[in-house]
């Protein structure tokens, strides 16, 4: 018999890592640090303004998508049905990852490179994305959670066009569209984010068995 | 009794899996029979606290898993194995259980002992460090298994337990879930009317969402005297003979 190896860290974080590791979360990590270093480069290019503006959501889109699939859970509902952490890792992984993205993003707009937006801009529309990201997960199932950002980003695209070709698309639920210290616009984000955080930590991604 | 329901219903849409289902159990083992659609997973999901039931009283443990603290409780208490588990197949067999035991709060001095023991009884002592995607799909049941009842839970809740599992494990099985059952309340759903005559000391017969038969083995088998219900042995008969009655 091969002998089970004695655990090295205290049982805490033990429990902390290996959600991690079943959510994948490393691998979201390595794919915001690249989403960053793809917009560094991208922005060394000359684009014009609708690529300036377009360009980031994307990939901040490409940031929401892989936080909300990080949600869904490998286990089902064993998991589910196992003691009072579960909603607080949950949470914790949303947001530690949210947290990556953003600084991520932001940090390729630093040091001369011209970010449409700024670092406001970019934390606003991954948040709301990212949100929308969750519902999708808590509603459809992880492995769907790509399909609300997706279809947003593409109203949002639109929106932006309407910019120079009006009518223009101004509510400000279409956040991406409105000028980065638009109030309205960062409240309407932030409420899809703390709506989809909440789901999330409370119920989890959908599982495919559930009803 | 650690499990009283009441005119448990539950509904999925118009549909009602369970119709006014009404058991109890106290410790021992219940095996849940029952036809395809019968509403035993659903049942067990409820059981489970995965699912709420659309009307109903449920007391597990002599606690309300309707009240979130109870529910709590209920949970650090239970052991729960579904029919499809999911696995993480970067994870070795120890770490999956041991997963399991923390997140079901076990004290973390006992966590590492517990998974070792765990990991030994259901026979994958030689695999404890192996990945999960090496392993058979017989030893991820044993797998499944394990995080069940890693917690020597007080309610421990199985679907098709022995699905998967070769003759011989499943004679291990039942022999480990008499034991199990001599501290435990153990609900057993199965197709397998074996699993029930060596191992249940009470069967629920399940169809179309309600409890059609509670009895042990013995009675269960009394009700083909006197009958032609069809079956190879026994239980069996007494199976068949318990439905052809509810359906008519």
């Amino acid at each position: 018999m091969t002998p089970a190896r004695a655990p090295s860290r205290p049982p805490a974080l033990r429990l902390i890592r290996m959600h991690l590791i079943s959510r994948h979360v490393p691998a979201a990590v390595a794919v915001m640090l690249a989403c960053g270093i793809a917009l560094r480069i991208a922005l060394h290019w000359r684009w014009n303004t609708y690529g300036a503006l377009q360009l980031p959501l994307m990939i901040e889109t490409a940031c929401a998508v892989t936080v909300a699939m990080a949600a869904a859970s490998p286990f089902g509902e064993p998991e589910r049905a196992a003691g009072r952490w579960l909603p607080w890792l949950r949470l914790g992984v949303a947001v530690a990852l949210t947290a990556i993205a953003a600084g991520a993003l932001a940090a390729a707009g630093t040091g001369g490179a011209h970010l449409a937006g700024g670092a406001p801009a970019v934390l606003r529309n991954l948040a709301g994305l990212t949100g929308i990201g969750l519902l999708c997960a808590a509603t459809l199932r992880g492995a769907l959670a790509w399909t609300g950002p997706v279809a947003y980003m593409m109203i949002a695209v639109y929106a932006l066009y309407t910019r120079w070709h009006g009518p223009a698309q101004s509510t400000p639920w279409i956040w991406p569209a409105r000028p980065p210290h638009d109030l309205r616009a960062a409240l309407c984000a932030a409420l899809v984010f703390a709506a989809g955080a909440v789901v999330v930590t409370v119920r989890g991604a959908r599982d495919p068995n559930d009803d | 009794m650690n499990v009283e329901i009441t005119d448990l219903t539950r509904r999925f849409g118009r549909v009602r899996a369970v119709a006014g289902v009404s058991l109890q159990a106290g410790p021992g083992v219940l095996g849940l029979l029952g036809p395809n659609g019968a509403g035993k997973t659903t049942l067990l999901r409820t059981l489970a606290t995965v699912i709420s039931p659309s009307s109903g009283r449920i007391r597990l443990l002599g606690r309300d898993p309707g009240a979130h603290r109870q529910r709590r409780e209920i949970r650090r208490r239970l052991g729960y194995v579904p029919q499809n588990l999911g696995y993480y197949p970067g994870f070795t067999v120890v770490e999956f259980v041991e997963y399991f035991a923390l997140l079901k709060e076990m004290p973390p001095a006992t966590v590492s002992r517990a998974v070792a023991s765990t990991v030994e009884r259901v026979g994958l002592g030689d695999k404890a460090t192996a990945k999960l995607r090496t392993l058979s799909g017989g030893m991820l049941r044993r797998v499944a298994i394990a995080q069940g009842i890693v917690n020597e839970p007080e309610l421990l809740l199985l679907d098709e337990p022995t699905a998967g599992l070769d003759p011989e494990l499943r004679v291990e099985f039942r022999a480990l879930l008499r034991e199990l059952g001599q501290r435990a309340t153990v609900v057993v759903s199965t197709h397998l009317v074996e699993d029930v005559g060596s191992a249940c000391a009470r069967v629920a017969l399940m169809d179309r969402g309600r409890v059609v038969f509670h009895g042990t083995p013995a009675e269960l088998s009394a009700r083909a005297e006197g009958t032609n219900a069809a079956g190879d042995a026994p239980l069996e008969r007494g199976y068949s003979a318990v439905l052809a009655e509810s359906r008519s």
